[in-house]
């Protein structure tokens, strides 16, 4: 006897993900994120500025938050591995809403255009820190230090910030973190997620302030007039993150020679492994550093990189002695961690300088640190990948784990590695080539190396290209469609593309 | 002594065939089979039951032995059958073997509650590692801490003038070391001043590990010390091969059939080269120059196996070969087929728990040819006859005194020096002899 089941299978189901638990976790996200809009409202005040643009962008923010939330309330809320990658695209588009919405309301002439604020938005929390900004003495304190703040808010992440505080992602929260902390995997400083992102975020905060003093005893001192608190904590929230907005049109150049020591000391911890750092610093256990691989690799090539260009513009006599060292290691650092500020116009070094910084553009900072772009591990791995490549044509038979500091690394891993670098690569090339359509056919003066620079830049959350876009220019001449290409680069960069790029497959939506 | 035994297969009945005349043994298993086969050949006491139950250990008498040995090829029937016994026999000691060396390391940490834990993978090891050090050797064992080391060599032809086709009174022999037998087949030499060494004979030394290699590089002119081995097989035995002649330095290639093993080798000795291959490619020894190795070890699952590779390596050109013997028949087969030396693991493992079985002042023995011979460390008695004798006119029946120890450190003995009370003698006989050498001493 078999019994009629037919009445038990339920609809044919078409979608693979879980709609309704991903936009009310989006929801969820998006309504404490409105909160952010509290700090720029207080230094409104502080400095009698009108606080309503921030009010608003934040009110708004919490009740389309909240909308969300409410809309989709009362469903099985389990977000897996599948949404995640939803989740964290979707909130990161949000966020760059957020973060536009008091350009669009206070912005004026150079920020009031919905793109130019969004790019903004975006460049803002990627940590990108490309500007369409052209008058810097135009905008008011309170938005200079809106702008600083979302690099801060985005540098250590707002999900990881979200996993340290929010209750409702002690479960699933891993794959999240996965998503949107920097690098192939999330190490564990503590048995529970929520731990290791409060410990990271404690770092963080902890670092910045350090800066924030040290910058402003320069100032206290003498040392540096122009560096009042107000800069040295615009530019703390700004180097952490390996952000790169500045309060000057001309950025750290207009600060003391003091002061660009101290930022280069923190650019260089800022694209370090926080984890890392936590094992040194906080635990006290200082062979970590000499231990890790990747910081050993990160460090040699900052050191030979800092060689080449101070060589460089000591030889075509660009500036000399104390000052063409400065030059050379303040801009490596500044690329290469992708932090993308400037202590002299690099747009007008000479080519080999430009080439060294172009290439530098794609070595980024290391694993788990706020630095963009491909990082330092991935070379690390693709190049004992491509050694052993070598070793099994000549002996097709032979076995040989990659290792990363003696312990093997999972072939899976590598695989992952691999196609990242491929993806990143082609995503880059077909940015330039959009940008470089673009420009010639709406008359922008963007050359061959400027486009592919100012892909990269974007696509690595460096900021600042070459040419127009160059440090001491702005991103405002570009087209529309060139800008909106930039928003999806600095984007996808931000999440290390591939929870982009999986929205893109048709198995990730169908079953 | 009572002997309680678990384990009745080829480890046990080693031991057995080994222990039984001397002592009084239990064997119990839980395959009635294996247990005929014993009763039938030895007089011992059988038990069927499970080694992993206390009611049938304690129904069994082992609460009446003094050595308790679990030796059953289960690492956990081993373990539980070990901790019981600890209860329920206070005093004996307790031997245990394993397949896993980690349970090992935790008995050296004392994280174990038995009194010995014999592991065969580590065993094999340390005696491939042995005959590598020596590659003239047959067969070699240590005593006292690595300071004496005991060598079976077959002489061959090119063997160097200085010790053979002389009397021996007028050979050159290596300081520190003796010759306790000359092995010609079927009889058997405690040598003196005019006796020869021939092509052919079969020789075991006694002497300190330089002598050794002296004896080798005499006995083996176009032998050097290896430096390059590659070892066929990376599974628990391999991989146990392969750890400790790394750690003396020597350099590794390992080849495994299993690209799963293969890896996990891959991923445990980084400073090993190791290959995913059946190791029976020709297209493959060729391009990776294996017969370019100084020796091959043969460490793979199946015995015709590592028969066949061995002799395949040697076609390819390697020089020596060793060759695990997991069935005790294959010893004889490999030798047959060319194979320069073939160890069996249970009959390593067999015979270094014998050695527990001995009197309290017998430390060690070895046995060679099969077990016709024996090596004792016997500690001097007080009341023994030879106390103050010198050793040249110690009698000469039947026994050979290889080496002393005294106060941990070993003396090779010449004639006119005198034993001591507390002196430690590494003595040579034949395996009959044993009790009466063991009285006298």
């Amino acid at each position: 006897m078999t019994q009629a089941v037919g009445h038990r299978i339920g609809p044919r189901r078409r979608l693979a993900i879980d709609v309704f638990a991903t936009v009310n976790l989006v929801g969820t996200l998006v309504k404490y994120l409105g909160l952010g809009a509290l700090f720029p409202v207080a230094v409104a005040l502080w400095y009698g500025e009108p606080i309503w643009p921030f009010v608003a962008a934040g009110a708004i923010t919490c009740g389309f938050g909240f909308a969300l939330e409410r809309a989709t309330a009362g469903g099985a809320a389990r977000v897996g591995v599948r949404e995640g990658f939803l989740v964290v695209s979707a909130t990161w588009l949000l966020a760059a809403g957020f973060a536009s919405l008091p350009y669009l309301f206070a912005g004026g002439n150079q920020l009031g255009h919905p793109v130019d604020a969004y790019f903004e938005g975006m460049s803002g929390f990627t940590t990108t820190g490309a500007s369409v900004v052209t008058d810097y003495d135009a905008l008011s304190r309170s938005i200079d230090l809106w702008r600083a703040f979302t690099q801060w808010l985005g540098g250590m992440g707002i999900i990881v910030l979200a996993i340290a505080v929010l209750p409702r992602l002690r479960v699933g929260g891993r794959q999240l973190m996965e998503s949107e902390l920097p690098g192939p995997e999330v190490a564990q400083l503590a048995e529970r997620i929520r731990s290791t992102a409060r410990l990271l975020w404690m770092l963080y905060v902890g670092l910045t302030a350090l800066e924030t003093l040290s910058l402003a005893s320069l100032g206290w001192l003498g040392v540096d007039d122009k560096m009042t608190p107000f800069e040295a904590l615009s530019h703390a929230f700004t180097t952490m993150p390996t952000g790169g907005f500045s309060t000057q049109a001309n950025s750290i150049e207009a600060f003391s020679a003091a002061a660009q020591w101290i930022i280069v000391v923190f650019m260089i911890l800022a694209g370090a492994n926080f984890a890392l750092m936590y094992r040194g610093f906080v635990r006290r256990r200082p062979k970590v550093f000499l231990r890790d691989e990747e910081f050993r690799l990160y460090l040699a090539l900052a050191f030979v990189a800092s060689l080449v260009l101070t060589a460089q513009v000591w030889g075509y006599g660009i500036a000399e002695g104390e000052a063409a060292v400065r030059s050379g290691v303040f801009q490596t650092v500044s690329i290469m961690t992708t932090t993308g500020y400037a202590s002299a116009d690099f747009a007008v070094w000479p080519a080999l300088a430009l080439l060294s910084l172009f290439a530098l553009m794609f070595v980024g900072g290391s694993a788990g640190s706020t630095g963009g772009s491909i990082k330092v591990v991935r070379h690390l791995l693709l190049g004992k990948v491509l050694r052993r490549e070598l070793d099994q044509t000549v002996s097709p038979e032979v076995v040989m784990p990659v290792r990363l500091n003696g312990a093997p690394v999972d072939e899976r891993t590598l695989r992952a590695i691999a196609s990242f670098t491929l993806l990143y690569v082609g995503i880059w090339a077909v940015g330039a080539a959009v940008l470089a359509i673009d420009s010639a056919l709406s008359g922008v003066d963007l050359g061959t190396l400027d486009a592919l620079g100012t892909s990269a830049t974007a696509l690595g959350n460096v900021g600042p290209g070459f040419g127009i876009t160059g440090p001491m220019g702005s991103f405002a001449p570009l087209g529309d469609v060139s800008k909106i290409t930039l928003i999806g680069l600095m984007w996808a960069g931000r999440l290390e593309i591939v929870p982009v790029v999986v929205l893109l497959t048709r198995h990730y939506w169908r079953l | 002594m009572k002997v309680f035994l678990i384990g009745a297969g080829q480890v046990g009945s080693t031991v057995v065939e080994a222990l039984h005349h001397d002592h009084e043994l239990t064997v119990m298993d839980n395959e009635p089979s294996r247990l005929t086969a014993i009763a039938e050949r030895y007089d011992v006491a059988t038990f069927e039951g499970d080694g992993t139950s206390r009611r049938d250990l304690s129904r069994a008498g082992v609460g009446d032995a003094s050595l308790v040995i679990a030796c059953t090829s289960r690492d956990e029937v081993n373990l539980v059958a070990g901790m019981f016994a600890r209860r329920e026999a206070q005093g004996a000691t307790t031997v245990i073997r394993t397949s896993n060396v980690e349970y090992v390391e935790l008995w050296r940490g004392g994280q174990l509650d038995v009194d010995f834990v014999v592991s065969s993978e580590l065993e094999t090891a340390h005696a491939i590692s042995r005959i590598i050090g020596v590659p003239a050797a047959r067969q070699t064992d240590v005593f006292a801490d690595g300071q004496v080391q005991i060598v079976e060599f077959d002489v061959e032809e090119g063997a160097s003038q200085d010790v053979t086709g002389v009397p021996l009174r007028d050979a050159r022999i290596p300081g520190d070391s003796k010759i306790a037998a000359i092995i010609r087949t079927p009889e058997t030499t405690l040598p003196g001043g005019d006796d020869v060494i021939n092509a052919g004979d079969r020789i075991v030394v006694i002497g300190s590990p330089q002598a050794a290699k002296a004896w080798s590089s005499l006995l083996w002119p176009e032998s050097g010390i290896v430096r390059d081995v590659v070892v066929f097989g990376a599974g628990r035995v391999g991989s146990a091969i392969a750890r400790v002649l790394l750690d003396q330095g020597i350099g590794v290639r390992m080849i495994e059939a299993s690209s799963e093993q293969a890896r996990r080798a891959a991923e445990a000795f980084p400073k090993a080269r190791v290959f995913n291959s059946t190791g029976i490619d020709p297209d493959f020894l060729e391009r990776e120059r294996i017969g370019q190795a100084q020796a091959g070890i043969f460490a793979m699952r199946d015995d015709a196996k590592n028969q066949y590779a061995a002799s395949l390596a040697k076609v390819h050109g390697i020089p020596f070969t060793i060759a695990i013997a997991h069935e005790a028949v294959s010893v004889a087969a490999f030798e047959q087929a060319g194979i320069d030396v073939s160890v069996n693991p249970r009959g390593v493992t067999a015979e270094e728990i014998v050695r527990f079985a001995h009197d309290p002042r017998t430390k060690q023995v070895a046995m060679l040819e099969g077990n016709r011979y024996e090596v004792l460390d016997v500690t001097t008695r007080d009341s023994s006859r030879y106390i103050g004798t010198q050793f040249r006119d110690m009698p000469v029946h039947g026994a050979l005194i290889g080496a002393i120890v005294r106060n941990g450190t070993a003396i090779f003995p010449h004639g006119d020096d005198v034993l001591q009370v507390g002196d430690r003698v590494i003595v040579f006989t034949e395996a009959a002899n044993v009790p009466w050498v063991v009285e006298a001493l």
